[in-house]
């Protein structure tokens, strides 16, 4: 759980503002390293947003003395440590709290981190699907892309060596989806150039055409925004490859299919979705906190609609056995959500 | 300020409206004080809801002004369960207005348990503390483990505590629990709900609401103490983890504008959300030191036929506590304790001067403390 700490007054926050409110400084993030268990209550109602019972829900300190409340599926006892395996292999699940930087961190490194050197070329890919406001959840968030460019420079990767790329399936031009999510803020901001993938080259790959700026890449970040009924990593990686070529391949193969070349095609490949608010069908939104990150696009997907209990299962994730998908952070107990009983 | 009407409804799970509720409670404090809505120079209006079934009513303020025929100011203070509480120190703090009608209404148990307890959560942080199932059971159980720990006190002790308020709520026809006696065996026996807390830890949900006029113009009770303070949301971010920082400010600020001591306090009204809470507010309000709670309920002084009744009307555990209006109600109950006019079995004896509310908004983070003091 990270802390905000004011290195002037010393007051800490559990929230991340900007700044001090009393000595007007930036706060400093301090980052627990060892918690452990207070006390904890065995809970026995259910409710809404906690299904399962009974769960664990105990105070945790850390060693500044900073505490805050933590649930856990597993039985919880005065004096246990926490602590989370990590496996590059796994989907992880971790709690969005406010805070996109620090999520993203803890997430990665669950999945034992990103291969970076000074000079690796990234190549960003975020969500992009309709030209709506952040609000509405069709697309990254601005605050997410940012956070996800801040990652990158604090592990020392150059500005000049990040893109930040996407293509328009539909009939919407990208620059109006770009400008209108509050995306293309986000690149100017940070001096980066957004690329249309559709006016690059593309390397035909088998029967796949993808675009030369992924294969360039040292690292490909997706970043998928989850919504209920959808798999919405997996339909995000679809643009990659050229337009015609994913028309085309649509009337040989099934998107299924399709997703699951690129599954195996690429191998410079992480994704990163963020569920913090989360859409369903029909375009409500409730909140969620969740992120995830993994390798594999379609376990992402199948692991989120497992997390909100979905009856609706897009086709291409329905064959994907969650029991086989290693998991590591949060139990999925500790944080599945009907989203049916909102 | 002096008190010229209390109104109070049952609390129940009765299915009127919100308004009604708003309506029956200022009517019964009209009554009581010889007044009409014209009267009335300007409204605190206290609510979280007016259903959690979707008709939900914004702009209640504009409502009330319809129900009462008015064009008065209006104002809506909304402090969760503390809201009561916060609007009667509000109407304390206006300037200008010479009666002031403080009201609370709510409607909020009108569908499954689970969507009421959803809506009461939003009283509680939504993001850091909620994912991690802190519902309110679950936080006052945490802070009732540090208190047992520290200071010894056991289950049993807040067994008594539930006892207590059932027992007083039984001879009360506006509690819920009227003439519904529970066994202190059943209360020691009820099912865990996030332990070590019973379900008869915990307090009632239920609708209802509540009135108060305040006025300039001198009566027989009469408002010597006022204090407000709040404390942080995020309840173990707190330094005491035992106690309420902001009952002890509060009390501060009420006891010393009254010029009195707890030990002067004839009779007692104390947010009772969780047994635990009751129990810690004892010490909160220097109704007894610090880790002596126990031995005060133990002691049987806070009982009625004690020397100083606590929750004599039953209590949020088992009058019921509809949110907003459970500070109101407190005053009401205080009011009819002073004027001598409860039920003959649960009027404090010999009639009491000086009565205490103390309400509680979310875990402690908005408090209010009353004294009132009753003139021949």
């Amino acid at each position: 759980m990270p802390f905000y700490k004011c290195l002037k007054c010393g007051k800490v926050w559990q929230y991340p503002l900007s700044e001090c409110p009393f000595c007007f400084i930036k706060l400093e993030p301090l980052v627990s390293k060892q918690a452990k268990v207070v006390s904890a209550s065995k809970v026995i109602i259910p409710t809404m947003r906690h299904a399962f019972v009974p769960y664990f829900s105990a105070l945790i300190e850390d060693e500044n003395n900073n505490k805050w409340v933590y649930k856990s599926i597993q039985e919880l006892n005065q004096g246990d440590c926490l602590s989370y395996c990590s496996d590059s292999e796994a989907i992880a699940v971790w709690r969005i709290k406010y805070d996109y930087l620090e999520a993203i961190r803890k997430a990665i490194e669950l999945i034992k981190g990103l291969e970076l050197k000074e000079n690796s070329k990234i190549l960003i890919l975020p969500s992009l699907f309709s030209a709506t406001q952040a609000h509405v959840r069709e697309n990254t968030s601005p605050e997410f892309l940012q956070a996800i460019i801040e990652y990158l420079l604090q592990n020392n990767i150059k500005i000049e060596n990040i893109k930040i790329a996407s293509q328009a399936f539909g009939e919407i031009p990208i620059e109006a989806m770009a400008e209108r999510s509050g995306l293309l803020a986000v690149c100017l901001k940070n001096k980066i150039m957004p690329l249309d993938l559709n006016k690059t080259n593309f390397i035909k790959q088998d029967d796949l055409e993808i675009s030369e700026e992924v294969i360039k890449a040292d690292l490909v970040i997706n970043l998928g925004i989850n919504q209920a009924g959808r798999a919405k990593a997996t339909e995000n990686i679809f643009r990659i490859l050229k337009k015609e070529n994913y028309l085309g391949l649509k009337y040989l193969c099934s998107e299924k299919e399709i997703a699951q070349k690129l599954e195996n095609k690429i191998n410079n490949l992480i994704n990163l979705s963020e569920a913090d608010y989360l859409r369903d069908k029909e375009g409500y939104i409730y909140y969620l906190g969740i992120i995830l990150a993994g390798k594999s696009f379609l376990k992402l997907d199948r692991v989120f609609n497992e997390i909100i209990m979905s009856r609706e299962i897009s086709d291409l994730i329905a064959d994907i056995s969650f029991e086989d998908i290693s998991l590591v952070g949060r139990h999925i107990k500790e944080i599945q959500f009907n989203l049916i009983k909102i | 300020m002096y008190i010229k009407g209390v109104g109070m409804t049952k609390f129940d799970y009765s299915t009127k409206p919100w308004w009604q509720f708003a309506f029956e409670a200022s009517l019964e404090a009209f009554k009581d004080a010889q007044m009409t809505p014209a009267d009335i120079d300007a409204i605190v209006f206290s609510s979280i809801s007016s259903a959690a079934g979707g008709e939900h009513q914004s702009h209640k303020v504009s409502f009330l002004s319809d129900l009462f025929k008015t064009n008065v100011p209006i104002i809506e203070v909304p402090s969760v369960c503390g809201g009561g509480g916060v609007a009667f120190w509000t109407a304390l703090h206006l300037q200008g207005f010479k009666n002031i009608l403080v009201l609370a209404s709510e409607k909020y148990a009108d569908n499954k348990s689970e969507t009421t307890v959803d809506w009461i959560l939003s009283a509680a942080e939504k993001t850091i503390e909620q994912p991690e199932g802190m519902l309110f059971p679950v936080q006052n159980a945490l802070i009732w483990q540090q208190y047992m720990a520290k200071y010894k006190a056991t289950m049993d002790d807040l067994s008594l505590v539930a006892f207590k308020n059932h027992t007083n709520a039984t001879l009360n026809p506006k509690a819920y629990f009227y003439k519904k006696p529970i066994d202190l065996e059943k209360i020691k026996n009820s099912p865990i709900v996030a332990s070590p807390f019973r379900l008869m830890d915990c307090s009632l949900s239920v609708n209802g609401g509540a009135a108060v006029i305040l006025s300039q113009e001198e009566s027989d009770i009469k408002v010597i103490g006022s204090g407000f303070a709040t404390d942080y949301l995020m309840t173990f971010g707190r330094q005491d983890l035992t106690h309420f920082k902001a009952t002890q400010l509060a009390a501060k600020q009420a006891f010393g504008q009254a010029g009195l001591t707890p030990n002067d306090i004839n009779v007692a009204e104390v947010h009772d959300a969780f047994t635990s809470v009751e129990l810690i507010s004892y010490e909160d309000l220097g109704f007894a030191d610090f880790g002596q709670g126990a031995e005060l309920i133990r002691s049987g002084k806070i009982n009625l036929g004690g020397s100083l009744p606590i929750n004599p009307s039953g209590g949020l555990k088992a009058k019921g506590h509809p949110i907003s209006a459970t500070g109101l109600a407190q005053i009401y109950e205080i009011t009819n304790q002073l004027k001598g006019r409860a039920e003959k079995e649960r009027q404090t004896n010999p009639l009491p001067k000086y009565g205490l509310t103390h309400n509680i908004g979310g875990a402690g983070g908005s408090v209010t403390v009353h004294i009132f003091e009753k003139n021949n």
